[in-house]
This record gives structure tokens, sequence and C-alpha cells, in this order.
């Protein structure tokens, strides 16, 4: 797995040398250890489970109908602050793939003008970039640097919903394995 | 904060600068899996894009396939001591 670690960058440090760019990187970077914990991992996964019994209890509980709980979820967890997040919670609830995939060929020599950094980025790049704005939900028309942003966070998120999903499903399989077990919660410490 | 939400709006006194870009590449770079030998200021854009469509590729199908043993696991297990299961685990 990635380690990123937010926490060996001592704040003390970045806040020394001052400079808004370095407090902006930090707070991005705790935005992403954020996805590691285990509070969030947590918070997510009681979601899930709550999901999952919505899930059960309609006509024909498909993976499908799992996969798209499990993204609302995560979506939630993330409290709205990525357009990923944001894309993923408007998304109707039938997501039709007949939509007409039209090609669309914008040389990026028709887009010389007031963007210095697109200018110079190769055809490849492009191409790259596009393909990466196809698999993070709602960032199919952004510029690089913020579908960069977006890219960095879904990937955390990604990473904790599949540690979630992992835990969620060894609970129930252990649960329908062992049967009942007896007194639940109140567990005296 | 500003500055970055008219960067989207694409106004002249806030271009995306190459180094900011560049900074974003190697962001990205870091979360990755690949192998990193101290070898961050040699990633190439393209690389790190390559890299990251494959990895969410990856992840998607991760989910998907916990997705389907969740869902076969959801017709036989009981949600209830699932909670319960979970309750505990919360307070170990």
């Amino acid at each position: 797995m990635a380690i990123s670690d937010a926490e060996g960058e001592s704040p003390a440090a970045a806040k020394e040398v001052g400079g808004e760019r370095k407090r902006k990187r930090l707070a991005e970077r705790s935005l992403l250890a954020k996805w590691k914990t285990e509070g969030e991992r947590k918070s997510y996964s009681s979601k899930l489970i709550e999901a999952l019994r919505v899930v059960r209890r309609s006509s024909c509980p498909a993976p499908r109908a799992v996969r798209v709980a499990a993204d609302r979820a995560l979506a939630v967890t993330a409290r709205g602050r990525s357009r990923w997040s944001r894309a993923i919670l408007s998304r109707r609830t039938l997501k039709l793939r007949s939509r007409a995939r039209v090609a669309r060929l914008k040389p990026p020599a028709a887009a010389a003008g007031p963007r210095a950094a697109e200018r110079r980025k190769p055809p490849a790049l492009e191409q790259k970039a596009r393909v990466l704005g196809r698999l993070v939900p709602g960032c199919r028309k952004l510029p690089l640097a913020t579908l960069l942003e977006e890219a960095t966070d879904y990937i955390a998120a990604l990473e904790m919903q599949v540690r979630a999903m992992s835990a969620v499903a060894e609970i129930l399989s252990a649960a329908a394995g062992g049967g009942r077990s007896s007194s639940v919660a109140a567990e005296p410490m | 904060m500003s500055s970055r939400r008219s960067r989207s709006r694409q106004s002249v006194s806030t271009r995306i600068t190459d180094e900011q870009i560049n900074e974003l590449i190697s962001k990205l770079h870091a979360v990755l899996p690949e192998a990193r030998g101290g070898d961050n200021d040699r990633v190439s854009a393209a690389k790190v894009l390559q890299e990251t469509c494959s990895h969410i590729r990856r992840l998607h199908r991760e989910v998907d396939d916990l997705s389907e043993r969740l869902s076969e696991l959801l017709d036989s297990a009981d949600l209830n001591s699932a909670q319960a299961a979970f309750i505990r685990s919360l307070l170990m």
C-alpha cells in the first residue's frame, strides 16, 4: 500500500519557513492522511453496513447494487469536499451506458491561447489526462491541475474503500460461518 | 484559497504554472504503489498518469470483486450479528 506519511513532515518546520504554499500543501497532505485513519474507515464501514441493509431488502441484491451503495457511502464520507464525491452523489440510480461516446477530437494546437501550461503539453499527455478524467467520476472536462488533485484524493479514498469492504466481508463471512454470537455491545471494559 | 477557485476559470492572473503541475504530479506519484527508491525527482508526467490510470482501474476491479463477495454474503448472512461483531470491534 502506498505510504505517504503526512505525520513525517513536522508542521513546526513548515510554519517556520512560512509561505502560504507550504501551509496549503500540508493541509492537503492531512486531507489525504484522513483517508488512512481508523476513524474514517470505521465511519465508512458503518455507513456501508447500513447501505447494505437497504440493498439486502431490495428485490435483487446484485453486485452492481452493492457497488453503487459502497460508492455512495464513500462519497458521503468525503463530506462533499471533492468533485468526485459530489459527482457520485448526483448520479442517477440507473447510469445508462448508452450515452453516445462521441470521439471528441480537440487538437491541442487549437487550444493555444491563455493556457500557457496546456500549450506546452504533448498530445500523449493530453490523451492520458483524458483517460484519467474518464476514470475519476465527474472529472471529464477539468483542467489538468484540478484533475490531478481529484485523482490523488480519489485514489486514497478508493484504497480505504477496499480496506473497509474487505473488513466488512470478513465480518460477514465470520458471522455467517460462526452463527450468532451472543451478547453484543454492552461489554464492560 | 481564492486562487485555487479561480484556477478553474482560467483567469490570466492565476495561470497554472508548470511548477504547480509538477508538484501535483509528484504528490500523485507519492500515493502510487510503484517502487520508490528516492527517485521522486525523476518522474515523468506521462508515466505517472499511466500508473494512475492502471492503479485506479485495479482498485475499481477490487471494489467490484468485493461487491460480488458482499452480495453473495448478504444473501446468507445475518446483518444483525454482523453489526454486533462490528460494534464489538469498535469497542475493543
